[in-house]
């Protein structure tokens, strides 16, 4: 043989972000993202440091609130079960190639529409739980498809429009809220109506596992849990995932493959969605909130659910984790400022967290670039002369 | 800015060097784009730069420009040695060049463009001025104030050379720059360039495929093959068969030798490394005879491919027009031709990337429903796309998934993807088309150029197509991966696959083919059967010279 | 109340509303032009808003947090405009990371600390503030107010007069060409980034220490994507954005009014109606025709 092989040894190639950034081999991703993690967290514990707080004490009290009884654990999951199943959806549409960031308003969608349907029909029997589920995901993902078709029709960029239809979801449902023909709720004597729906019915929650003061699991756990494993195994083992795959790592690769590509394309997106409205669904039926559909009910579990995506680096089984440590963080939040430290401590936790992952994976791709090829576009000259040969 | 009035009075005397490289090495990996290459390009004088696609002349313009850094070598301006780093050093040197694709902003003006690139505060009444200045020394007309997307190609380049020129340059690089161009408009620039040289003293280096042009045109020629410089002469005592000849190269015969072992049948794989039975020289005329003797007859069968009357029409633009081909069984056919006639597009609709304007493609006698995904790979045609990392692989999945990408209902059972089944597939075509890697679950990126392209003939293939259409297969492939790609297209051929192989390698198709199109300006403007075809003739008939 | 009056105040309310989108505006429209679609432009206001209240409290000058909120938008501007055009992190996720980072720390600081309240003065016109209906909502007002008149023309100068502004554009149509014509692509979205970053800064400490003369958590509450909005909204071209802001504005300040003028009127689709405008012009309008052709790729040399 002629040809020498170059490259990585076998074994270190890794799914990474796909689409979003360049796939590194070897050995430098992984220790650039424990360094990333130590930085986060150190640049958190000086924040805490110099306005007062005490490190020590805030992860204690991230632990009391979140993991300490079962109390703190059903709190926590009762959080990660929408964050996961945002996440999963964020990575069948990320795996496709088009960047969905509309899930908070997905979630409002879902909820929406779980809502009405649980509502108006207020039957017994867990059918009822179950069709709202439906309603959910088929609300969503036609809400989500509606950005796929924009795309297809007018070539509307998918990130833009998912991200202005959150707002205009968020509209609709404080509409809805607010409208007593559609979902107000019923005015009882002379009191007040607020911008929300009546409860839900009994039949129309979803029940947990276990009591009160031991572990409980909620529906919606096992629900995000199945949806993960589906998507994993969707996603890796069936002939639909591979060409979801194709399509995202290289779509004219796949057109020419003989892949539908705008028809899975905007599958890709509707199931994403579905999925955003499943977690919204969840969020109105399990005990984490008032099960009522409120305007501010998504409590940017959308935006948290797609950044543990971007943790999990498109991974629905590597999200699962992840999202259990945004739940962690969530519902131990509540607990710091009994430290004197802000729940919104947090939200820069997580932020710095997202970047200790999402950067290192393209630094080190671009130093190897860098590296291999000087001033020009090495790793792709090497690969392919004289296709550059031929542009210029 | 220095106006041309000034830099006249520093004019050096005729026919010193403007520029003169020694030594100038780049490689890419195991390919070799320039190889110790000397060049003096003198003041007064056109300059011809000719060789085929992938002969190393890009590669050293880029570097001369400074968007390529070279391994080793020297750049000196007269005596003085110079680096070259980035554009705006060429820029300093007064290297311009005439760009082919890629450097006007459609969205711009005329005078914005040519601008682009300077220092300073923007003038727009000078620079239109400036532009209607040099339009009219040189004989361009243009209107400065147009948005350059409104523009005809031959406009767009009226435009980049009145940019390059209102910088005054002292070494002016055109690459292939008549390929967009018509009769006329090539005409016109010609008499440009003469100016440019002999009222001006400046120094032209023009990159083309055409023969006639360059003995027309220029004043010396350097012909490059495989990055290195293999013939240099004044052109007034050369002739364009002696040029071709030098284009094309005198292992013609070497390869040859091998088509003609190739329409013997093989049993089994043969390492491809192994070197080929000790070739006795032949000429190219007999090795063509060879070939079109060993082609089964073309008549009384359907054809295995029969291109109908295809029209392809791009944001206005005929790319295509009428073109017809058939392509029997058990026969190759070479579309032979510059780039950019078309080719890429014929390889994109063959790959089922786009839908033709008119015309029908039929397979085996029956027309493909070419709107429907993957209609061709049902009805066999397997196809090496020109640029596999655009379409023939996904880079950054493994070995395995890419060799069964096509056929992955064929390793699944109950709805899913058996690993087994597939891993089962990619170990027996990776042993029969020797695919080097490290592993078959080692993404496609990190082999080598010539595995990455086995893998995707061995995909190919192994769906048993009855048509396989190689376009430029062995781009970017070192010597051994090439002669292992011939033989195994002969191998397809031999065993009743009729091939189509698309290339702008005369020594290529020379070996390969047993008849030959040529292809120009998206139409076939002759077919030769090999025996007829040296190399002579169609490196004249393709450079627009009547063969 | 008559109806002048009404009509008067909204505009008044219309106009101070419009101001923080008309600076932002200007900012996001230059980096867009340059290729850069910067949803961190949230984070740029929300940050300057609180650095601009915090800065005030602790020099006791409001123009001292104005010239904070600049140079803090200014550092959001530089960090994205690293990693997304130096480091090559996708531009969307240093957006959302930004946007989350952003409001996650002002709200943690605003939440342990407490500023006095510093507004910037106002300035009111003489004779000019005289005219009906709308001499007041335009000739009194704060003085920062009287910097669009400055940022706008600039702005439109930078873009479409001035050599950066042509390389820009050309950066934001076609990198690759810009490349070869010796345009440092990256250099100048990371510097177009600047520039929006301290316009942003600017609106949103226009909006603290300008408007409300203090913070409040989530302060600029979506205003950012207001303004990308407006920017689609308004083809790419600066003077229909700014018209974008202004209906935006004027909307918010209608929603505002409503109570006051007894309306019972759902005040839902004046505030959807900035991303329902956007959404429409790029389904209905040949709007896409104008965008940037490369807006929102990332440029690496020898691709394509």
């Amino acid at each position: 043989m002629t040809a020498p092989s170059t490259g990585a040894p076998p074994g270190t190639g890794r799914r990474l972000l796909g689409l979003l950034t360049p796939r590194p081999y070897g050995w430098p991703t992984p220790v650039a993202t424990a360094v990333g993690v130590v930085v986060a967290l150190a640049l958190s514990s000086a924040l805490i440091t110099l306005t007062g707080g005490s490190p020590s004490a805030s992860v204690q009290a991230l632990f009391q609130g979140s993991m300490a009884d079962w109390t703190a654990w059903s709190s926590t999951l009762l959080y990660a079960a929408p964050l996961l199943l945002v996440a999963v959806g964020a990575c069948v549409s990320a795996r496709s190639g088009s960047f969905n960031i509309g899930q908070e308003g997905q979630v409002l969608i879902g909820a929406l529409a779980a809502a009405w349907v649980g509502l108006r029909l207020a039957i017994n029997g867990p059918v009822l739980i179950v069709i709202m589920l439906l309603a959910a995901a088929l609300a969503a993902g036609a809400w989500a498809g509606l950005s796929s078709l924009m795309h297809r029709l007018r070539g509307v960029n998918v990130v833009v429009s998912t991200m202005l239809m959150t707002f205009v979801a968020q509209q609709v449902v404080a509409y809805a809220v607010n409208m007593p023909w559609l979902l107000q709720e019923s005015r009882v004597g002379n009191a007040p109506v607020s911008p929300q729906s009546n409860p839900l019915p009994p039949s129309g929650l979803l029940g947990s596992f276990g009591e009160y003061p031991g572990l409980q699991i909620n529906g919606g756990l096992i629900l995000a849990v199945a949806a993960a494993v589906v998507i994993a195994v969707a996603i890796t083992r069936t002939p639909w995932g591979f060409r979801l795959t194709m399509l995202g790592r290289n779509p004219l690769a796949a057109k020419h493959a003989g892949v539908r590509v705008n028809a899975l394309g905007g599958a890709a997106l509707a199931i994403s969605g579905a999925l955003a409205g499943l977690a919204g669904a969840v969020l109105l039926a399990s005990p984490v909130g008032v099960n009522r559909l409120q305007p501010g009910m998504a409590m940017n579990i959308g935006w948290d659910g797609l950044l543990v995506a971007l943790v999990a680096r498109n991974r629905p089984l590597a999200a699962m984790p992840v999202a259990l440590l945004f739940g962690v963080l969530r519902s131990g939040g509540g607990f710091l400022a009994a430290t004197g430290v802000p729940s919104f401590l947090v939200d820069v936790v997580k932020a710095l967290l997202v970047l200790a992952f999402v950067a290192p994976p393209v630094v080190v791709a671009l130093a190897r670039r860098r590296r291999s090829g000087g001033r020009t576009a090495g790793a792709r000259q090497e690969a392919a002369p004289v296709a550059e040969e031929a542009i210029a | 800015m220095t106006t041309v009035d000034e830099r006249a009075r520093e004019l050096t005397p005729p026919s010193t060097p403007a520029l003169r490289l020694r030594g100038i090495s780049k490689r890419y990996g195991p390919v070799v784009a320039a190889d110790n290459v000397d060049l003096d390009v003198n003041r007064g004088e056109i300059h011809g730069l000719l060789g085929e696609n992938g002969a190393g002349k890009s590669t050293l313009m880029k570097i001369l420009l400074g968007l390529v850094q070279r391994d080793s070598g020297t750049i000196m301006r007269g005596d003085t040695p110079v680096d070259v780093h980035d554009p705006q050093d060429a820029v300093a040197l007064g290297i311009g060049m005439v760009h082919q694709h890629f450097s006007l902003i459609d969205a711009l003006t005329v005078w914005e463009n040519v601008i682009l690139g300077d220092t300073g505060r923007i003038d727009r009444a000078a620079a239109c001025r400036q532009v209607e200045e040099v339009s009219r020394r040189y004989g361009l007309p243009i209107d400065p104030t147009a948005r350059v997307e409104r523009l005809s190609a031959g406009e767009r380049q009226r435009v980049e050379l009145i940019k390059c020129l209102r910088r005054d340059p002292s070494v002016l690089i055109l690459d292939e720059p008549t390929s967009v161009l018509t009769q006329a408009e090539s005409a016109e620039l010609f008499t440009v360039l003469r100016h440019v040289v002999r009222a001006e003293n400046r120094a032209v280096i023009l990159i083309s495929h055409k023969l006639a042009e360059i003995t027309a045109a220029t004043d010396q020629v350097t012909v490059l093959r495989k990055g290195k410089v293999v013939f240099h002469s004044a052109t007034s005592e050369t002739t364009p068969p002696e040029l071709a000849r030098q284009m094309v190269g005198r292992d013609v015969s070497l390869r040859a030798e091998g088509a003609a072992l190739g329409m013997l049948p093989v049993d089994g794989p043969v390492p491809s490394g192994e070197p080929p039975a000790e070739p006795p020289p032949e000429t190219p005329a007999e090795s063509a005879a060879a070939s079109s003797d060993a082609a089964p007859a073309t008549t009384g069968t359907a054809p295995a491919l029969r291109l109908r009357d295809l029209t392809v029409v791009i944001d206005g633009v005929t790319v295509l027009s009428d073109l017809s081909l058939d392509v029997a069984p058990g026969e190759i056919v070479g579309l032979y031709g510059v780039e950019g006639n078309g080719q890429s597009t014929l390889g994109d609709l063959l790959s089922g990337l786009i839908l033709p304007s008119s015309g029908a493609v039929e397979l085996a006698g029956r027309p493909v429903e070419l709107e429907r995904p993957g209609a061709l790979h049902r009805a066999g045609l397997g196809i090496i796309p020109e640029d596999r990392h655009s379409s023939g692989v996904v880079l950054d999945m493994s070995v395995a998934e890419n060799l069964v990408m096509k056929s992955i209902g064929d390793v699944s059972g109950r709805g899913f993807v058996s690993r087994r089944k597939m891993h089962a597939v990619a170990r027996r075509l990776a042993a029969e088309f020797n695919i080097v890697a490290p592993s078959l679950d080692a993404p496609v990126r990190s082999l080598s150029g010539g595995n990455q392209q086995r893998v995707v003939l061995a995909r190919e293939l192994s769906a048993g197509p009855g048509v396989l259409v190689a376009a430029q297969p062995t781009h970017g492939l070192d010597v051994g991966a090439i002669e292992d790609m011939y033989r195994r297209l002969r191998d397809a051929a031999s065993g009743g696959v009729a091939v189509l192989l698309i290339s702008t390698e005369l020594e290529e198709v020379m070996a390969l083919a047993s008849r030959i199109a040529v292809i120009c300006s998206g139409r076939i403007t002759g077919v030769l059967p090999a025996a007829e075809a040296t190399a002579e003739r169609l490196g004249m008939l393709v450079g627009g010279v009547a063969a | 109340m008559s109806a002048a009056d009404n009509i008067s105040t909204i505009l008044s309310s219309g106009i101070r509303l419009t101001v923080p989108l008309a600076f932002a505006a200007c900012g996001e429209y230059l980096a867009e032009r340059a290729g850069t679609m910067n949803i961190s432009l949230e984070a740029m206001m929300l940050g300057a808003a609180f650095g601009s209240v915090a800065t005030a409290s602790a020099t006791g000058s409001a123009t001292a947090g104005l010239v904070a909120g600049v140079l803090i938008g200014l550092l959001i501007g530089l960090v994205h405009g690293n990693l997304a055009h130096r480091l090559e992190v996708n531009t969307f996720v240093v957006g959302l990371v930004l946007n989350a980072l952003v409001l996650g720390l002002t709200s943690y600081l605003i939440t342990i600390s407490s500023f006095d309240s510093h507004q910037v003065s106002q300035v009111s016109v003489p004779w000019l503030r005289d005219i009906p209906l709308i001499g007041h909502p335009l000739f009194v007002e704060r003085w920062p107010v009287y910097l669009l008149l400055l940022v706008v023309p600039l702005t439109w100068w930078l873009v479409e007069r001035s050599r950066w502004g042509l390389e820009l554009r050309a950066v934001g149509e076609q990198p690759q060409a810009a490349d070869v014509t010796g345009i440092r692509v990256n250099l100048r979205r990371r510097q177009a980034l600047l520039w929006c970053g301290a316009l942003a800064g600017l609106g949103g400490a226009y909006l603290a220490v300008g408007e409300v003369g203090s913070f409040n958590q989530n302060m600029t509450a979506g205003r950012g994507y207001i303004v990308i909005a407006a920017v689609i909204f308004g083809a790419w071209r600066l003077g229909r954005t700014l018209l974008g802001c202004v209906l935006f504005g004027l909307a918010d300040a209608m929603r505002l009014a409503l109570p006051a003028l007894g309306l019972t009127m759902n005040s839902q689709l004046l505030v959807v109606a900035p991303y329902l405008l956007a959404l429409v012009a790029m389904l209905v309008f040949t709007t896409r025709n104008r965008e940037p052709k490369s807006l929102g790729q990332p440029f690496v040399r020898g691709s394509t």
